[in-house]
């Protein structure tokens, strides 16, 4: 029964890890926005502000949960959760600490991959549950978007995999060298901006777009299922930025324990401010440069840096 | 009855209740729903049988891949407004029929080489699949190339026919 009891313990903590990052991660987006915008962000409550986004998640917890009476009712409730619960999922293969990763498989690299790919048709059955136009065109853009991006996503971290010659992250963490670092910098370009794009933020928030589209698939959601997908958004951030913190950066770089899950968390706080960073700076994409830059951009960069590290491959 | 067979047999349900549900739901999309689950169960039977790598590949072709591109094609055709039933023709019987019959197939076809339903607790991980692959399943693994770039040919050929 361990097994399974170390499950619903892992889970639990994910969904716990996920709903604390998301707090502080909606608080740092205001503050980032803020100064971007040469405004202060919140600052009324608790000191900095920080007390705000508690704040807000006691109302939005309290909030009536609204169905559409044209929904497909059992669709719509369940939605938000089929697309959470895949990016919880994928939480429990990067490596935080030296000879650590909650779930330690030889295809880790693939199921960080893979796994999130199930919450894209969450995505499309909310678009469709809601019956309403700009939620079935969110849907519809976000499942496209997904897609293509997943493509350039995958081969920016199959570098890693040639250099280690395993897709256990364990094993790759521990083959890491400085120098791949140089070596992949075109793979972590291309990571940036795919897994910017993955997790639907700006300026590629094109499903969500809401000048034009109120807020696309979770237009008709409020309350805590509405805060779902807030939390699988910015849980999807968190991700992105650990697993390339890890990979691209070294992670915990050798250091032993609290202190390499400290180092680990530093340099994922990092990209995960430039990502925020970049969609406060650039205007939203227009769709048909969205996949352009997917298809005709990203992933020939990502075909390139394969030839570039197969070619150092022989040499060392 | 140990843990592991009460996961295949949780396992064994979710598949069964999902492909009745894609047979017999009248919506579209929760007949999309129902293969979804149906897919993710095979995923957890590879990953029983201890072919993680197969089971995580399952995950992201036919659930990430295959299903949201069903699931895309539904959304851009027609919804009648009031929900009632999409489909218009059914074969239910000949469908039975032809399901019993290749189920009665496969079963013999198989007998034998499955093991009783317990974790034999061998993991077939990407470089025993590699060294299978480009070893002495070479044969095997080219030949579904082939058949794949067929299969591509013939989609070209069938939808671009007449266009001259």
């Amino acid at each position: 029964m361990s097994g399974l009891a170390w499950g619903a313990f892992y889970g639990l903590a994910a969904g716990l890890v996920i709903a604390v990052a998301a707090l502080i991660g909606v608080w740092g987006e205001r503050k980032v926005s803020a100064r971007i915008q040469m405004r202060i962000g919140p600052q009324e409550l608790g000191p900095f502000g920080l007390l705000q986004t508690l704040a807000d998640t006691v109302k939005l917890v309290l909030k009536e949960d609204i169905t559409p009476r044209a929904a497909d009712v059992r669709i719509f409730r369940i939605a938000p959760l089929i697309v959470f619960a895949p990016i919880a999922m994928s939480l429990a293969v990067i490596p935080y600490a030296a000879g650590f990763a909650p779930l330690d498989t030889s295809v880790g690299v693939l199921f960080f991959m893979a796994v999130p790919a199930i919450s894209v048709i969450g995505v499309l059955l909310a678009g469709w549950a809601s019956r309403n136009t700009y939620a079935t065109i969110g849907g519809l853009r976000a499942a496209a978007q997904m897609i293509s991006y997943e493509l350039p996503r995958t081969l920016s971290v199959l570098p890693f995999v040639l250099l280690a010659g395993s897709m256990r992250p364990l094993d790759i963490m521990d083959e890491w060298r400085w120098w791949w670092i140089p070596l992949t910098l075109i793979a972590f370009v291309v990571y940036f901006i795919s897994s910017v794009a993955e997790v639907n933020r700006g300026p590629f928030d094109l499903p969500e777009a809401e000048s034009e589209l109120v807020a696309g698939y979770f237009a008709d959601y409020s309350g805590i299922r509405w805060a779902i997908f807030m939390m699988a958004e910015y849980g999807g951030l968190v991700a992105a930025s650990l697993f390339g913190a890890a990979f691209f950066f070294g992670g915990y770089l050798g250091l032993p324990g609290a202190l390499g899950v400290i180092v680990l968390i530093a340099k994922a706080t990092l990209i995960a401010t430039a990502m925020m960073w970049v969609k406060w700076t650039y205007p939203r994409m227009r769709p048909d440069q969205l996949m352009g830059t997917a298809w005709k951009v990203l992933t020939p960069m990502a075909l390139v840096q394969l030839v570039i590290v197969g070619a150092v491959i022989p040499w060392l | 009855m140990t843990l592991a067979s009460i996961i295949f047999a949780l396992l064994g349900v979710v598949a069964v209740s999902g492909a009745v549900v894609t047979v017999f739901a009248r919506d579209v999309s929760r007949m999309a729903m129902g293969l979804g689950a149906f897919l993710l169960a095979v995923a957890g039977f590879f990953v029983y049988w201890g072919a993680t790598f197969l089971g995580v590949v399952q995950l992201f072709v036919y659930i990430g891949g295959v299903l949201v591109l069903m699931i895309f094609a539904i959304m851009l055709v027609h919804r009648s407004p009031d929900g009632s039933p999409l489909l218009e023709t059914r074969h239910d019987v000949a469908a039975l029929a032809v399901a019993g019959g290749l189920f009665f197939m496969v079963v013999m076809a198989l007998r034998g080489v499955v093991p009783d339903s317990v974790n034999q607790g061998i993991e077939s991980g990407p470089a025993e699949l590699t060294e299978a692959f480009l070893g002495p399943m070479l044969t095997h693994f080219e030949m579904g190339g082939v058949l794949l770039l067929a299969v591509l040919v013939s989609v070209v050929v069938i939808l671009g026919g007449d266009d001259r």
